[in-house]
């Protein structure tokens, strides 16, 4: 009996985290104006996106003991951010394209690259990761990485210019009407070999 | 012949009564005694799950996990944004950390680890030191969870919390080795059902929450998301071509997995529409692994999907009846 108790208590404990998590992210989807929703509803999105998060301990400060048990517990178990998958809309595709500049003056063309199909899938995770607002701050280090990670294979580059583009698909008509992907660059680094050695 | 007139004494007995009668109620909700079937499901899907997840990234591991200048982004700028959250979080950095003060080089201890899952998730499958395997499934893959956070997507997370739960459960269940090997006692069944009350419950709040997020955006309304989707890289099983043929399609597909999602936590309860909704929700994952590619994501799903709901609950069996009288 004593167990159950335990038990129960916990259940009340872990889903309304839980219902905190997930209520956080859809009030965030809203008060950011991505939905169908009138915009006279973003205000309030936010204030009860903040009541949420608040219940998650993220006011506190970063050291606060209390935040940092909730983040383990919740990154524990897995619940550390909503559910809203493929919503309210598809994101947008990403394309960080890097010219290689070679020693011998030579341009060649190339994209990060891994070798499996199920990696493939993780790296496009990433660069649509490095168009969000919030990876801002790590978005230079993290093309630098990458870049890095293709000159290893090209030793003798001197230089890399990494694009980054946002691609649209083609809607239905427009594939219709032979219409492809667009492209519309977002930003841009250019990395030498002195970026490289640091 | 009873009075018209409740004296306040009485109305706070009744008043007591039904706060009495609706905690039976939770008890009897969170812990309704159950066989051990459902877990079995969860901890073969689970093993199966490890083990793929383990193969599909064998090429790709050290790649993707190893630090700055030897991966594609280095394991660090993951587990810089990791311990943002907390340091308590475990990361793949623990290990190495652990393994220089052995002599032990970072490519050995990522190739252990990753050896590791993959023993964890062939012992899951057999049902061997169930619990011991469940916790170093759960933990390697949450490590390797964070310190790729940058690649992880939400099958990541998902198994993250299904491995939670099933190291949480009363393992081994009478399908495992362990059970016949070691005869283990048969389970509590009122603990079986609280952790599949518990995956029950959770499986409601992901459905609900992705239907509720998907009703929110209009091109689930009008199939574009559906199009979206399913023309884009690395996505790309079915030919733009042949999507086109199914246009009108499309919307009617959009609007019906909404509908689907938002409506599970209350038609999955119902006995009369589970097998419906179940059937919907399984072919919905499995167009999703076929389609898009997402395999793991789709296993995961059906995994949880049929451990939570596809076992039919069987507490008329003598044991687990004579066990539920005893608690």
């Amino acid at each position: 009996m004593y167990s159950e108790q335990i038990r129960g208590a916990w259940f009340g404990i872990h889903f309304f985290l839980l219902t905190a998590v997930c209520s956080a992210g859809v009030f965030w989807l809203i008060a950011e104006g991505s939905t169908i929703l009138p915009s006279t509803c973003d205000e309030y999105a936010r204030k009860a996106e903040l009541g949420a998060t608040w219940c998650l301990g993220k006011q506190a400060a970063a050291s606060n003991l209390v935040r940092r048990c909730i983040a383990t517990y919740l990154h524990a178990a897995g619940i550390q951010a909503g559910y809203s998958f493929f919503a309210p809309n598809i994101p947008s595709q990403h394309r960080l394209t890097l010219e290689l500049l070679h020693a011998d003056g030579r341009i060649e063309y190339e994209l990060p690259h891994v070798r499996s199909k199920a990696a493939a899938l993780r790296l496009d995770t990433l660069l649509d990761k490095l168009a969000e607002e919030r990876y801002e701050p790590v978005r230079e280090v993290l093309v630098k990485m990458l870049a890095f990670s293709v000159w290893r294979e090209h030793a003798d580059v001197k230089k890399i210019r990494a694009t980054f583009d946002s691609v649209s698909s083609p809607d239905m008509n427009q594939f219709e009407q032979g219409k492809g992907e667009t492209f519309q660059p977002m930003f841009s680094f250019d990395f030498s070999v002195s970026d490289a050695q640091k | 012949m009873q009075s018209a007139v409740k004296s306040p004494g009485s109305q706070s007995t009744a008043g007591l009564s039904l706060v009495e009668r609706s905690w039976q109620q939770l008890v009897a909700f969170l812990f309704p005694p159950e066989t051990d079937t459902w877990l079995a499901v969860l901890r073969i899907g689970l093993g199966l799950q490890v083990v793929v997840y383990a193969l599909f990234l064998r090429s790709d591991w050290h790649y993707l996990l190893a630090s700055s200048g030897k991966g594609l982004v280095g394991r660090e700028v993951g587990e810089a944004i990791t311990s943002f959250d907390s340091p308590l979080i475990p990361t793949l950095g623990w290990l190495v950390a652990i393994g220089r003060n052995f002599n032990i080089s970072e490519e050995a201890v990522l190739s252990v680890t990753w050896v590791f899952l993959l023993s964890a998730g062939c012992l899951l499958l057999l049902g061997l030191f169930c619990r011991p395997a469940a916790i170093v499934a759960w933990f390697v893959h949450l490590c390797a969870a964070e310190s790729g956070g940058l690649l992880a997507y939400g099958a990541d997370s998902l198994m993250t919390t299904a491995l939670f739960y099933l190291m949480l459960s009363p393992l081994p269940d009478r399908y495992s080795f362990d059970h016949w090997v070691a005869k283990t006692k048969p389970k509590n069944p009122r603990a079986l059902g609280f952790w599949r009350r518990v995956l029950q419950v959770h499986l409601c709040f992901v459905y609900f929450i992705g239907g509720l997020a998907k009703c929110l955006g209009n091109g689930w309304w009008d199939g574009s998301n559906l199009w979206r989707s399913l023309i884009r890289p690395p996505f790309t099983a079915v030919p733009p071509d042949v999507l086109i043929r199914f246009r009108y399609v499309l919307p009617l597909l959009g609007i019906l997995i909404c509908v689907l999602e938002v409506s599970y936590p209350i038609f999955i309860w119902i006995k009369k529409t589970r097998f419906t909704w179940l059937v919907c929700i399984l072919a919905m994952h499995a167009a999703i692994g076929f389609l898009m590619g997402l395999y793991l994501f789709a296993l995961v799903m059906i995994v949880m999907n049929i451990a939570a709901f596809g076992v039919v609950s069987n507490t008329t069996t003598p044991q687990a009846a004579a066990e539920s009288g005893a608690q």
